[in-house]
């Protein structure tokens, strides 16, 4: 691949040759010599700018028309492809690379490179000084697979991969409709990284359309890795613990979000896609609810929706019962706690923060292990820590098992920023609870519901369903009706069309 | 954006000033005792004796239940006693039953206690009090071999069940309101204790805040009847005229009641009619083997309304008599007084009650056979 | 958020505002207050809700004269810049009382029921920095605040479902059995429960269908009437005479004649929702004071919700002897009668000028 391939130029024109015989002839040798040391002097300035890239290739090839130089980024363009679309039209219809090419100017030295690295093929002709270039971006990228962090029993399984041509294609073939429309940009001063809107013109509302839009423009930011990098940038409330837009993998929850008149972000090399405007209520659906039947749909999403908020109140409940307020428990109950409890020697706050530490640390170390070692550790983490940690009079029993359940209902919503949400909220909760008892707990929970009613999204308050903008909201929030008569959009969008 | 990080950082530092608040250390759970039941009894005038029960959970501990008993004047004072002989901090919050000496209600103390009880925060209001014959603290420290920790064994003896229906299951909120409502004088459950087990054996009839009989079973589960109580105890009836006896037991019973007064003053009469289902499980008499048809069933019938109306009548006699009225029938009356009602136009209109008693009965089915 | 020109409630926040700002710690104590009634007392909230559909009448009407304005700028355009800045200044004052009062009132009853061993500064602390947060949201946020804290509470009235089991109907009657002198009393004392609907007035500027504010305004009046009315209907049912003059919180004693099987004393649970309520009420009253505070000094500065907060906390937490507290408390609830009998005086002004312009 580093091979500098010099092919040796063939003197087409035998004058030259002869002119060393005759100066009549010398004239106009060195005139193609003149015009040929240009493309040389163009060739080497270009060859000094690309100095350092051993991926960069210059193949000088005759052709018919005039000696050509082909410069590309081997990393960035596959072989057949070159084959394909340069050499093969070069070596038999030339017109053909005329009538697909863009012209340069040979002077934007800025714009040249940046094609380069972008993966376009650059050909030279050196005879007439004409630079054109030809797309033949195709480096690898992944195939269509599965999606592993939000995945559904029925419906379709593909998922978003890296790639922004797939990504979008994923999402055309779903809406096949004149109106839907990507506007694409770069972004970023150091990486160029091209992202794309998308969104269907005749039911969007256009203002939130123009706020996102010079949002977007607005920002600053050098580089940018990976698309939740934007969406922390163009955040109404980046302070607060919770994600105020719908990140998602599946081309199916986008194309439905899509048809409500939202709009959807894809970032090239990024596998999520933003959805904007979002509220609360839509971190607890997911695109399954509505491949079930209403019935199950609705009593997955009050799971969903309470759990949510069981996992942030049953563990608090657990220290201020035990601490300030024994009489709201049963008495038998209250004996089989003392019991378990005297073995104890910490007060139930430090205990409950203990094993909610032992169970973060097991979370995260479970995430980054590899995956071989894993699974032993998961077992060794959460059974033999656990059982002996009772024994040991660590912690109680029943402790256990009401963080146990509270860590599984913490991963009942379906975007994971929204499980990490809530864990950081139960500590809030605990800490709150610890001082105060059930007092701190309901302080904590006013100042939450506060909390989330003054969030944004994208201008657009973030729990909606307090006021239903629409009473055909309230079909499809906690509990969902027939699809038949979800036909309207919801408020939130504003759309254009009921 | 400055000020809203100040104000993060202020609020983050208090939670550790918490510490510095003159509080009392809180007593982590497995150092509290709770009282589960608690006994007062009689001394003399002035002082009282306490007695409470604290179950105890640590498996190691020989005693299922601790048992302290002091003598003192206010129960708050025997409280902070008993705290010295315990080695926990005694607390009321999980108080269930409270037992009272019956010659303390006779002296009329009960009130005071129990008003105290009810100011008290921390005690529920659900918490059940009976009357004891004898020392409560006896009744406390007896061993019952074959019974759980007393605290379960006399709640769950006062809880409401159907074959102790005549059992009003009293508790502080009732005692205070049939205390402090004019209409009303209040009934408590009457145990005594028998060989090794506790018995409810009747109730306690109150005239004021003082004790003043004991009334039987029978007379117990008549008020219940007339107070509206939907399901009854098995009801073992007697009849005895002719010189034919005859004994039966109907089971199953609902009952409901209606009652209305003629809204007049001076010569009050209530009208009081009674609806009772049930079933005849058991018969003994003369008659046994011809209950078999319809005509028949309905002579039984009405020897038994009129068997139940003499009873009746029989016991609202007596608390003519006494000026007493644990049933609350002169609510009826107070319904359409325009003025202050207070306890003695009670005991007058009491006394001067008439009474109009139906009763009818239905038996539906003999069981399984005819 | 809070520009002084926009148009930010709608009806729904019109009708729970001026409910959660009436329905809060006066309730709690509601029948005992109008024990000198007796077993009467149970349609009692029925005239409440009359009076007060009366009384909003002429604030309305005079708020609507001056549709852009709120009372503190209405004072100074019908009074002149000096009396009205100082019955502003008056109005600003009363509130922090009224809010002082009510808070510590709600703090002693937490005090005493659920946090037994623990002095009152930290929490009232976290109390104001929360009111003050929903304060710095403006008037939406306090009035999405109060919706959502309706539909939190509302579960509590299933609450009441075995004091209703336990009680007599009969208590009810007979109906008006009360003469003139225990009705006075009753009136005087029970008011003060559901004052609250005065602070319509201030902002009422916000308001996006204003022809339509005093159908919305009485249906959150006759909302939290209903709930009072339910509250008095059961305590009445449910205790005896003596009890309803001398249980100091009646409502909570309804809540522990309840139990579930896990749960036993559910008055606890019932005293700590009831935050939410409290947190309502006196959002609505900070919001006004604070536009108050704005008003007189006629500048808008972030730090006069703080500034007033610090009075609170300080006449709250300071070792005043308890009965010079209580006289001052007291003192204030009486001035907001006062406050609801301005605006009728208001409009007479109002209408005089007119026709001093018109001549």
């Amino acid at each position: 691949m580093n091979k500098k391939g010099r092919h040796v130029v063939l003197v087409k024109n035998l004058k030259f040759v002869r002119s060393s015989i005759g100066v009549k002839y010398q004239k106009k040798a060195q005139s193609e010599v003149g015009n040929s040391t240009k493309a040389e002097q163009f060739i080497n300035d270009l060859k000094k700018h690309t100095s350092k890239m051993n991926d960069v290739i210059f193949k000088k090839i005759p052709t018919s028309e005039s000696v050509v130089t082909v410069i590309y980024s081997s990393s960035l363009v596959d072989k057949i492809t070159m084959q394909l679309m340069i050499f093969i039209p070069l070596a038999n219809h030339l017109n053909q690379i005329h009538q697909v090419a863009e012209v340069i100017k040979t002077t934007d030295v800025n714009g040249i490179s940046s094609k380069l690295i972008s993966g376009q093929t650059l050909l030279y002709f050196h005879q007439s000084n004409l630079l054109l270039s030809i797309d033949t971006y195709s480096a690898p990228t992944r195939s269509i697979t599965n999606t592993e962090t939000e995945s559904t029993v029925i419906g379709p399984q593909d998922a978003f991969t890296e790639s922004l041509e797939t990504n979008i294609s994923l999402v055309k073939r779903r809406i096949q409709n004149p109106m839907l429309k990507n506007e694409e940009r770069t972004i970023g001063k150091e990486t160029n990284t091209k992202i794309s809107i998308l969104y269907i013109d005749n039911i969007v509302n256009h203002e939130n359309l123009e706020r996102l839009r010079s949002r977007i423009d607005h920002i600053d930011y050098p580089a940018y890795f990976d698309i939740s990098v934007l969406k922390q940038l163009i955040e109404d409330n980046p302070l607060s613990p919770f994600p105020q837009y719908y990140m998602t993998v599946r081309p199916d929850t986008v194309s439905y979000y899509l048809l409500d008149g939202r709009m959807v972000v894809f970032m090239d090399n990024s596998q999520d896609a933003l959805v904007c405007p979002t509220s609360f209520l839509e971190m607890f659906i997911s695109i399954e609810d509505y491949y079930n039947r209403w019935t199950t749909a609705s009593l997955l999403r009050m799971l969903r929706f309470f759990g949510f908020f069981l996992t942030i109140m049953i563990t608090p409940m657990y220290i201020s019962a035990l601490t300030f307020h024994p009489e709201i428990l049963p008495y038998e109950l209250l004996l089989n706690l003392q019991e378990s409890r005297s073995k104890v020697p910490f007060p139930p706050l430090f205990e409950v923060l203990f094993i909610e530490l032992i169970i973060e640390v097991l979370r995260e170390a479970g995430s980054r292990m590899p995956a071989k070692v894993g699974q032993t550790i998961g077992i060794v983490g959460g059974i033999v820590i656990g059982t002996a940690a009772v024994e040991a009079g660590l912690i109680s029993n029943i402790l256990v098992v009401l963080v146990a359940t509270s860590a599984l209902l913490s991963f009942l919503p379906p975007i994971f920023l929204m499980s990490n949400t809530s864990r950081f909220v139960r500590y809030i909760f605990i800490l709150s609870a610890g001082l105060f008892g059930l007092f701190g707990q309901m302080l904590a929970f006013a100042w939450l519901i506060t909390h989330l009613l003054r969030l944004n999204s994208l201008g657009t308050p973030f729990m909606t369903p307090v006021i239903p903008r629409k009473a055909s909201d309230l079909m499809d929030s906690i509990v969902r009706f027939p699809i038949a008569n979800l036909k309207e959009k919801m408020g939130i969008s504003r759309s254009q069309k009921k | 954006m400055n000020v809203k990080f100040i104000i993060l950082a202020i609020i983050l530092a208090m939670a550790f000033l918490t510490g510095c608040t003159a509080k009392e250390k809180k007593i982590p759970l497995e150092d509290v005792g709770m009282v589960g039941v608690m006994a007062i009894d009689y001394i003399d005038e002035n002082s009282l004796k306490l007695t409470v029960a604290i179950p105890q959970y640590s498996p190691e501990a020989k005693e299922h239940t601790q048992i302290f008993s002091v003598t003192t004047e206010l129960v708050s004072q025997g409280i902070v006693d008993i705290e010295a002989l315990s080695d926990k901090k005694v607390v009321l919050n999980q108080l269930r039953v409270v037992l009272l000496n019956e010659e303390f209600v006779r002296h009329g103390k009960a009130r005071g206690i129990i008003k105290h009880l009810f100011r008290n925060a921390e005690v529920g209001n659900k918490v059940l009090i009976a009357v004891v014959k004898e020392s409560g603290e006896e009744i406390l420290k007896e061993e019952y071999p074959d019974k759980p920790n007393i605290n379960f064994y006399l709640n769950d003896l006062l809880q409401p069940s159907i074959n102790t229906a005549f059992n009003p299951n009293t508790n502080i909120h009732d005692f205070i309101y049939t205390q402090t409502n004019p209409v009303l004088d209040s009934i408590v459950p009457l145990l005594e204790k028998k060989e090794g087990k506790i018995e409810i054996n009747g109730i306690a009839l109150f005239k004021g805040d003082k004790m003043l009989r004991s009334l039987s079973k029978d007379d117990a589960l008549i008020i219940q009847a007339l107070q509206g109580r939907k399901k009854l105890a098995p009801l073992y009836i007697n009849l005895n005229d002719n010189n034919k006896e005859e004994k039966m037991m109907l089971d199953l019973i609902n009952s409901k009641v209606r009652m209305k007064g003629n809204k007049s003053m001076d010569s009050p009469k209530l009208t009081v009619s009674l609806k009772i289902e049930g079933t005849l499980v058991e018969y003994k008499g003369e008659r046994e083997g011809h209950l078999s048809t319809h005509e028949e069933i309905l002579k039984l019938e009405e020897d038994i309304n009129k068997e139940i109306e003499k009873d009746i009548s029989k016991f609202l006699e007596t608390l003519k008599e006494l000026k007493v009225d644990p049933i609350g029938l002169t609510e009826k009356f107070r319904m359409h007084y325009h003025g202050d009602w207070d306890k003695t136009m009670t005991r007058e209109t009491i006394s001067k009650l008439q009474w109009d008693i139906h009763v009818e009965t239905s038996i539906v089915s003999t069981g399984t056979l005819r | 958020m809070s520009t002084n020109k926009r148009k930010l409630l709608n009806r729904y926040h019109v009708v729970f505002l001026v409910q959660s700002t009436m329905f809060g710690t006066g309730v709690l104590s509601l029948p005992q207050r109008l024990s000198s009634l007796g077993y009467s007392q149970a349609l009692f909230p029925l005239l409440f809700g009359v009076i007060a559909s009366l009384s909003i009448w002429p604030m309305i009407w005079i708020n609507s004269k001056y549709k852009n304005e709120n009372l503190f700028r209405i004072n100074e355009i019908l009074l002149g810049k000096w009396i009205g800045k100082s019955i502003n200044l008056f109005i600003v004052l009363q509130f922090t009382l009224f809010l002082a009062a009510i808070i510590s009132s709600y703090m002693n009853l937490i005090q005493t029921t659920a946090l037994p061993e623990q002095t009152l500064t930290i929490p009232v602390l976290f109390f104001l920095l929360l009111l003050t947060y929903i304060v710095n949201g403006g008037i939406k946020s306090v009035a999405r605040f109060c919706i959502m804290a309706f539909f939190i509470t509302i579960p509590m009235l299933y609450f009441l479902r075995w004091a209703i089991e336990k009680g007599e109907m009969s208590h009810l009657f007979p109906l008006f059995n009360y003469n003139g002198h225990e009705f006075f009393e009753a009136l005087r004392k029970g008011y003060l429960s559901i004052l609250g609907y005065e602070v319509i007035m201030f902002y009422f500027p916000y308001i996006v269908n204003q022809k339509k504010a005093y159908k919305h305004a009485l249906v959150g009046i006759w909302i939290s009437i209903f709930l009072c009315f339910i509250t008095t209907l059961v305590s009445v049912i449910y205790y005896s005479e003596w009890q309803l003059e001398n249980i100091e919180f009646t409502v909570l004693h309804l809540f522990k004649a309840g139990e579930f099987s896990f749960i036993e004393r559910i008055d606890i649970i019932g005293i700590t929702l009831w935050i939410f309520l409290i947190l309502s009420t006196s959002a609505g009253y900070l919001w006004s004071a604070k536009k108050g505070l704005d008003s007189l000094r006629s500048k808008k500065k972030k730090y006069h919700v703080y500034l007033i907060t610090i009075v609170i906390f300080a006449v709250v937490v300071m070792p005043i002897p308890l009965e010079s507290q209580k006289k001052l408390f007291e003192g204030s609830y009486y001035v907001g009668y006062l406050l609801l009998v301005w605006p009728i005086f208001l409009s007479v002004v109002h209408i005089l000028r007119k026709k001093q312009v018109q001549q």
